[in-house]
């Protein structure tokens, strides 16, 4: 008998057999280890997606829920408010008013690798892709340098779930408390002395006459920290990894640096780092011949979608010239990441910096370990040794 | 008419103009939207990255202005997202996961942005 599990080690380290086998004869199941319903088809999760009506965030969007953040952030806020609110900060987001972050990256990249190289071996994770997104990430929300360790870990820790009781632990919950409150530090020194940076701006903003409640700043700017510093840093984790294991792929990339945005692409779907998120049933939903009740909670496993040989042909084929459209590495409709500009300008930088320097590199250790995370994937540590 | 409601899908005509100035008539569904249009025929110049719910603006096209006062009123979502385009907004810009295909806007011309990303 099938069970999808997602708090198993093995979902962690490679969910695609499963997915599979949901895709193929579970296509809408109802895992009782996650206590929701999962959909792991291209075209029903591209539907719930566009379906916010049905297919509600406004319960979580997170597989396994921080306390006190439903309802404060974009992922967690229906429309009409969150229409209002994202349109606000997406314009912080835009590729246009990224451009002043590329320079910064591309040095933070330079100076990170001046400083590994010379040891021969490295570890991609902790010396290069999170110091390089943490610190530009930093920059944008003029959160102070020397913080950059602290607020990693804590990120890291809250993002994991304890696989026994299958939940949030308490040291989960407790990084993610100490966070906010740091977070509401920080908005408090904004309040008395505005600077030029995006928790200043959420300050300011209004909807309709209305300021942001204090609760939506520092909420939003906890997801903000949480994507800038797990889901940027894992996915250019994993764009190195598969460079690593698809060497042709690499050194045409290296060859022709045009292919690295569509490689980028190719990376978001074939591992995107958030692979599932969940939503909650506003109405009955019949599907697949299964019955999904209003108040049931549904994952929508976009790790999944994106392997579905339906949409992309030769799904397990890592294709630097596929150019994907429509994938769900970003997720999409209503709740697409507000990160993607950002996202492709960060890491296109930082994987040119990187490649040019050091276009052959292979694994030290024969077996990764892998986040502990309902929601997120991405390897613990990737040593390298410089070829 | 048909006994059983079925009918052959009503479609209005709508002309997406690329930047170089080729034009592409397509028989759009009345309902669908104009960003639909495109995104099922394989027009090229629209992204429509979040699929349609006007929160990329990666569907940003030029409307002819002599159809612009048929269009319903952009909402504030619109509106802001617009400041969001690469191509720079213009007086006629707007997302064309906006507009709605109806007959009174048949042969509607959108002219598409040089990039949207």
């Amino acid at each position: 008998m099938f069970v999808f599990d997602p708090y198993s080690p093995e979902m962690d380290s490679n969910p695609f057999p499963a997915y599979e086998t949901l895709r193929e004869q579970y296509p809408c199941m109802w895992s009782e280890h996650a206590r929701m319903w999962i959909l792991s088809r291209y075209d029903d999760i591209a539907n719930a997606v566009q379906d916010w009506q049905t297919y509600s965030s406004a319960k979580g969007n997170m597989m396994d829920e921080l306390p006190g953040r439903t309802g404060f952030t974009l992922g967690s806020t229906d429309p009409p408010r969150h229409d209002r609110l994202r349109a606000l900060i997406m314009g912080a987001f835009t590729k246009k008013s990224l451009e002043y972050l590329a320079e910064p990256a591309r040095k933070l990249a330079r100076q990170t690798i001046d400083e590994f190289a010379p040891k021969r071996t490295f570890d991609f994770v902790t010396d290069f892709s999170s110091r390089v997104t943490v610190g530009t990430l930093f920059l944008m929300m003029g959160l102070p340098d020397e913080d950059h360790t602290t607020v990693r870990r804590r990120v890291l820790l809250m993002i994991q779930s304890d696989k026994a009781t299958r939940q949030k632990g308490p040291e989960h919950i407790e990084a993610f408390q100490t966070l906010v409150d740091y977070v509401r530090g920080q908005v408090a020194k904004r309040r008395l002395a505005p600077k030029d940076d995006l928790i200043t701006k959420l300050i300011e903003s209004e909807i309709d006459g209305d300021r942001l409640a204090e609760n939506e700043i520092v909420m939003t700017s906890m997801t903000l920290i949480m994507a800038g510093v797990e889901s940027l840093s894992s996915f250019m984790s994993m764009m190195a990894l598969n460079m690593h294991d698809f060497p042709d792929a690499r050194r045409k990339v290296i060859a022709n640096p045009e292919l690295m945005a569509p490689a980028i692409e190719e990376s978001l779907r074939f591992n995107t780092s958030a692979q599932r998120f969940r939503r909650v049933l506003m109405r009955d939903v019949e599907l697949h011949g299964q019955r999904m009740r209003a108040g049931d909670f549904v994952c929508l496993c976009y790790g999944s979608g994106n392997r579905d040989p339906r949409k992309f042909p030769n799904p397990d084929v890592y294709d630097v010239e596929r150019r994907p459209q429509g994938h769900l590495g970003f997720g999409g409709g209503k709740h697409l990441c507000l990160g993607t500009a950002m996202a492709r300008l960060v890491t296109e930088t930082a994987m040119r910096e990187f490649f040019a320097r050091i276009p052959e590199y292979g694994l030290t250790i024969d077996k990764l370990n892998w986040t502990s995370s309902t929601t997120f994937r991405s390897p613990t540590s990737l040593p390298f040794a410089i070829q | 008419m048909s006994i059983f409601g079925r009918k052959e899908k009503e479609t209005a005509t709508v002309i997406y103009v690329s930047p170089a100035g080729d034009a592409r008539e397509i028989a759009v569904p009345v309902g669908d939207s104009v960003m639909e249009g495109a995104i099922k025929h394989g027009v090229n110049g629209i992204v429509a990255e979040c699929g349609g719910a006007c929160m990329c603006a990666t569907c940003h096209v030029y409307v002819d202005e002599t159809f612009l006062n048929r269009l319903d009123p952009m909402d504030a979502t619109e509106d802001e997202m617009l400041t969001c385009t690469v191509s720079p907004r213009r007086p006629n810009s707007r997302l064309s996961c906006q507009i709605r295909v109806t007959q009174e806007l048949a042969g509607l011309i959108v002219r598409l942005p040089e990039t949207q990303v």
